[in-house]
């Protein structure tokens, strides 16, 4: 909370206290390269942002890397006396984590394709195509991205049931599919429409078929919204607990978020395993976020910014 | 209009249908998941009555003050981070990192930091920590749920400063602002429709969040973070009241769309103006 605060208050400080009466030339310079005051107090302001950031994650961390004897000492330590690696190890070769992990690349993988499968056909032609309705379908489109996935859960549940399909990979799939083929299109209509209309025509004018300029001109054009949509798509399912939990009883199917609550409530808070278990489980997401970062930043701006 | 049909049903059979059968639902007396009788607006009444007027109000609450600390947060460390210093990149990294982070991660994480016990942050409240008190625990889950979701903020809104023209800025630094004029008279008008997209997805993720307040309080100390989310899922899934669930659900689905609605309206009519 303390960071919080310090976070936003810092920068206005600074700012409030730079001389506003210099020089037109120096108030310009000043726009670009912040002056050294002020470079202290962005620096401060990060900090104490990344200090926020961080800060459940480190003490995760740390807690993960203790023995389970000293989890529970206090005074508090934040750096572990004696390092180990027990907690990993409980979780990785005598626990369900790794199975839930399995599982949840499965359903999360299968959920991107098929998504991807569905959401670029409607939203290349949203983006390039005139037809009757087709503002209409789009508001409707984008409504039902405001349907609220806990309205929806009671009925679906029953559907699932009735349908025989209860406890098995392809309920969880179809549903995380339908409820992010809307954000996709959003997204990825924006992309189709930056990319000028020209190139398929230059290819059509080549004798290309309007599907072979799509696959072979646009498509590859299109490469960072869709790397964008599928890296949403794959950290919406990886992180969703509620349809997880809510269609799947079975344990060898449950996915890694329902694992890691189970974990929780089966053995007890045992602080040293279950953290190691969420640092397994945080780790593949923190590399992609690592790798993909400034792709995803795009993909989302691009869905953002097309009103 | 044929590339579009896969999409259509899909989004018509998980979405359109079931919000049908969700009206039908709250308007019966069920017994698990077989509807009994009509009884009209029963259902409803109790999720209007006393004790679901203090979910609304609580609900409110959550949205309401998660919405004047995420936003804030999120556009002034855009500011900070559109700046041209050195390691941003990694800063950038470091402060976006909550965004793949799961609101159940997010609950277990924040459970063992706030833990009254034996959490680091214990000298700090003194006594049972902050998840034993009826407040406490509401600020908690704000401050849990900002943290998750002001990297989102933040993302939004660099991507539109970015777009903000230099020479605007320059130029109005000219004309004698100060760089807090400037920020709240040319830069923050142009961003003005990220702004709304942004304060209409937050708002509609938090009305519906329903994981993190499970997993981080269950909507406890004595129903003190106990919202509408929430108790849609506690009444369907918990209690096996489908009816009642199916009532709080389609309370919660009109609340979206009447925000839905209201910001649609007022982000066309900015964008004619």
């Amino acid at each position: 909370m303390a960071d919080t605060l310090t976070g936003t208050a810092t920068p206005a400080g600074t700012r409030a206290s730079t001389p506003s009466v210099g020089a037109a030339r120096g108030a310009a310079r000043s726009a670009r390269r912040p002056s050294r005051v002020r470079r202290a107090g962005i620096y401060l302001g990060l900090l104490a942002a990344s200090g926020f950031a961080v800060l459940p994650l480190l003490w995760g961390l740390s807690t993960s890397l203790k023995p389970e004897s000293t989890v529970l000492a206090t005074p508090v330590r934040w750096i572990p006396e004696h390092l180990t690696l027990e907690n990993y190890e409980a979780v990785l070769f005598h626990s369900q984590i790794p199975l839930n992990l399995l599982n949840s690349v499965i359903v999360s993988v299968v959920t991107v394709l098929v998504t991807l499968i569905i959401a670029v056909p409607a939203a290349y032609s949203a983006a390039r195509y005139r037809f009757r309705g087709k503002a209409g379908l789009l508001f409707f489109i984008l409504m039902t991205s405001m349907v609220p996935g806990i309205a929806v859960l009671v009925p679906l549940y029953y559907l699932a049931v009735k349908l025989g399909v209860y406890d098995t990979y392809l309920v969880m799939i179809v549903i995380y599919s339908a409820w992010q083929v809307p954000t996709i299109v959003w997204i990825l209509r924006g992309f189709f429409e930056s990319i000028p209309v020209e190139i398929e025509e230059a290819g059509r004018v080549d004798g290309m078929s309007a599907a072979g300029a799509f696959l072979r001109l646009v498509l590859p054009l299109a490469k960072p919204g869709l790397g964008a949509a599928a890296i949403i798509t794959f950290v919406y399912v990886w992180n969703d607990y509620l349809i997880a939990s809510t269609f799947v009883s079975d344990p060898d199917l449950r996915l890694i978020s329902v694992g890691l609550y189970t974990y929780l409530t089966q053995y007890g808070t045992v602080w040293g395993q279950l953290t190691a278990a969420v640092m397994v489980t945080l780790l593949p997401m923190i590399i992609a976020f690592v790798l993909f970062e400034r792709r995803l930043v795009a993909g989302l701006s691009a869905g953002a910014s097309k009103g | 209009m044929a590339l579009y049909l896969p999409a259509l049903v899909l989004v018509a059979l998980v979405s359109v249908f079931p919000i049908a059968y969700a009206l039908r639902l709250s308007v019966y007396r069920t017994r698990a998941l077989r509807t009994v009788e009509f009884i009209g607006w029963d259902n409803f009444a109790t999720v209007l009555g006393p004790a679901g007027w203090a979910d609304i109000a609580r609900t409110f609450v959550y949205v309401v003050a998660s919405l004047l600390l995420a936003v804030p947060l999120g556009l002034a460390l855009a500011v900070l981070l559109n700046k041209q210093v050195r390691f941003v990149r990694l800063f950038r990294v470091v402060i976006l990192l909550p965004w793949v982070v799961s609101q159940t991660v997010a609950a277990l994480l924040w459970k063992w930091l706030l833990n009254g016990q034996y959490g680091p942050l214990h000298g700090l409240f003194g006594g049972e920590g902050p998840l034993s008190s009826t407040w406490g625990s509401m600020a908690s889950l704000i401050v849990v749920n900002v943290w998750l979701s002001y990297p989102l903020a933040t993302i939004l809104c660099l991507a539109a400063l970015q777009t903000v023209p230099a020479e605007q800025i320059e130029a109005s630094r000219v004309d004698g602002c100060t760089p807090r004029q400037s920020f709240f008279q040319v830069i923050v008008p142009t961003i003005r429709s990220t702004l709304l997209i942004l304060v209409i997805m937050l708002t509609l993720l938090y009305f519906n969040m329903v994981t993190l307040v499970y997993t981080l309080t269950g909507g406890g100390p004595f129903s003190g973070t106990q919202v509408l989310s929430l108790n849609a899922f506690l009444q369907s899934f918990q209690f096996f009241k489908i009816g009642v669930g199916a009532a709080y659900s389609v309370v919660l689905f009109v609340l979206n769309i009447v925000f839905g609605v209201a910001y649609i309206r007022v982000l066309k009519g900015k964008n004619d103006g």
